[in-house]
């Protein structure tokens, strides 16, 4: 289970003096804590924020805790929140009342708080063990289908190191996906993309769209076609063309290394800039790129760049989950403040290590907020 | 819920209410815009001044309306932006699809000037 500082609770009742008696016990524990003194205001702060669990008095005067929750069963964000009732009553008819409204449980008044504190732990914790246990049969399911968005190894590419880091949102699996493509002993094409979306949707079309460039990356070749600015093309106008793929959206980095010239070609398709660090120089570089998000517009504009890579270069680019971050309990994305803060780890033999072990940087909190990939290559 | 609109000449300005786009509210958000778009709107103004972060998931309902609007021959203009989420945008280049405007006051006089020259 995450950790209780990662848990928002709101807490809804008229009285003021419960309230704040239960605001302190629940900031004792970690909780981050939203107030209000009714239905309404309730429903206001929902419009913004969602909590992780919402505990609510039942009797209050205008709207009631049991109007507030079938309020709250018309809007689908808000009617699967984990709900307590807070009540006087014990009363088995009022009580069933609200569990057809999916309340799951019932605190009686004047129950100590350590008591409803530990209710509100436990009930987080099972309905986290049933997601893990549904996402995991899943998974197993996924495995068995021998489906991948992300490899299990990189393959070894003649003059070159390269790495990459992964984590998915909550760990689901989603939108993020990498791929690395040996075409023949001259060219490996690697690519990162990501899906707009998260979790199982998002992890679904990741396949369509990695079978889509897989092909259209070996398509291209036979074709004789190498530029990475002509691929994407032909990955966008298929994917724009594809009714099954409308209203998806992906970012993709695509990159051609030719181990014989030590070159790498790049196109991005709404991607964030890749960061060349130059060795000799001992600075880094931002390389951006025209192209929009595939499926976006059918000419997505791409261009391409050409760089060499020297021994000791570094290139490194990621997914946009990278660049989140918290800032006085606000989630930002800031990729100029991330780049900053891993500037000075570049340029050594453990970089990548370096990064790795220093992702949840002091200089920059970093936020799970969203999948978040790197790939690292070094020049040997 | 998620937006609260209003109506000027044959434009809908439309305020996004949440602080953070996320996962959990981009399809809601999308549903909504798009049934604003639908009733006929050539023009929507989408203010993000209560907006403080968004999601990829968000983005992409964003950009899913914005083809629904493009395919009514309508438009969508993004105003109020964040600095961090303006920077984004143009990172990855949404800033060649969207009209983007400082403000609603300034969309606002910019179109109404614009429809006066025509």
């Amino acid at each position: 289970m995450d950790t209780a500082s990662s848990k928002k609770i709101l807490l809804v009742d008229d009285n003021l003096f419960q309230l704040k008696l239960m605001e302190k016990a629940f900031l004792k524990e970690g909780y981050q804590c939203l107030k209000a003194l009714s239905g309404n205001e309730a429903l206001d702060i929902l419009n913004k924020e969602q909590p992780n669990i919402i505990v609510s008095d039942f009797e209050m005067p205008g709207m009631s805790g049991f109007d507030f929750k079938e309020q709250l069963m018309s809007y689908p964000a808000l009617k699967n929140i984990p709900f307590l009732f807070l009540t006087a009553h014990s009363d088995e008819e009022v009580m069933m009342q609200g569990l057809n409204l999916k309340a799951i449980d019932y605190i009686v008044k004047g129950t100590p708080m350590p008591v409803i504190i530990s209710k509100v732990n436990n009930l987080l914790q099972t309905v986290k063990l049933q997601q893990q246990l549904s996402v995991e049969e899943l998974r197993k399911a996924a495995q068995s289908l021998n489906i991948k968005s992300i490899p299990d190894h990189v393959p070894a590419v003649k003059g070159f190191n390269i790495q990459f880091w992964h984590k998915p949102f909550e760990n689901y699996p989603g939108g993020d996906f990498i791929d690395f493509i040996n075409v023949n002993e001259r060219y490996t094409f690697i690519l990162m993309g990501d899906i707009m979306g998260k979790k199982w949707k998002a992890w679904f079309f990741t396949f369509c769209f990695l079978s889509y460039i897989r092909a259209t990356v070996r398509s291209c070749i036979y074709d004789n076609e190498f530029t990475t600015s002509g691929i994407l093309q032909k990955i966008n106008m298929l994917v724009s063309l594809d009714g099954v793929l409308q209203d998806i959206l992906s970012s993709l980095s695509l990159v051609m290394i030719d181990m014989e010239e030590n070159r790498v070609f790049y196109s991005g398709a709404g991607d964030l800039p890749l960061v060349l660090y130059n060795k000799n120089q001992s600075e880094i570089k931002q390389i951006n790129s025209a192209g929009l998000l595939l499926g976006l517009m059918p000419d997505g504009l791409y261009d391409e760049s050409c760089f060499e890579m020297k021994k000791g270069d570094q290139l490194l680019f990621f997914s946009d989950g990278i660049i989140d971050y918290g800032e006085q309990g606000e989630n930002k994305s800031n990729y100029s403040l991330f780049l900053e803060t891993i500037t000075p780890l570049l340029g050594r033999e453990d970089s990548f290590e370096l990064i790795k072990e220093n992702i949840n940087f002091k200089q920059f909190p970093r936020v799970q907020l969203d999948d978040a990939s790197i790939i690292f290559i070094h020049k040997n | 819920m998620l937006l609260k609109t209003t109506v000027e000449g044959d434009m809908l300005v439309a305020t996004i209410q949440i602080k953070e786009g996320s996962l959990q509210n981009a399809d809601e958000f999308k549903l909504e815009l798009i049934s604003q778009i639908s009733k006929g709107f050539q023009l929507v103004i989408f203010s993000f001044k209560e907006v403080e972060y968004v999601d990829s998931s968000f983005l992409g309902a964003l950009v899913a309306s914005l083809k629904h609007a493009l395919s009514l021959k309508g438009d969508i203009i993004l105003t109020d932006l964040e600095k961090n989420i303006y920077d984004l945008l143009c990172m990855i280049r949404m800033d060649k699809v969207f009209k983007i405007y400082r403000t609603t006051e300034e969309a606002l006089a910019k179109l109404v000037m614009n429809a006066e020259k025509l």
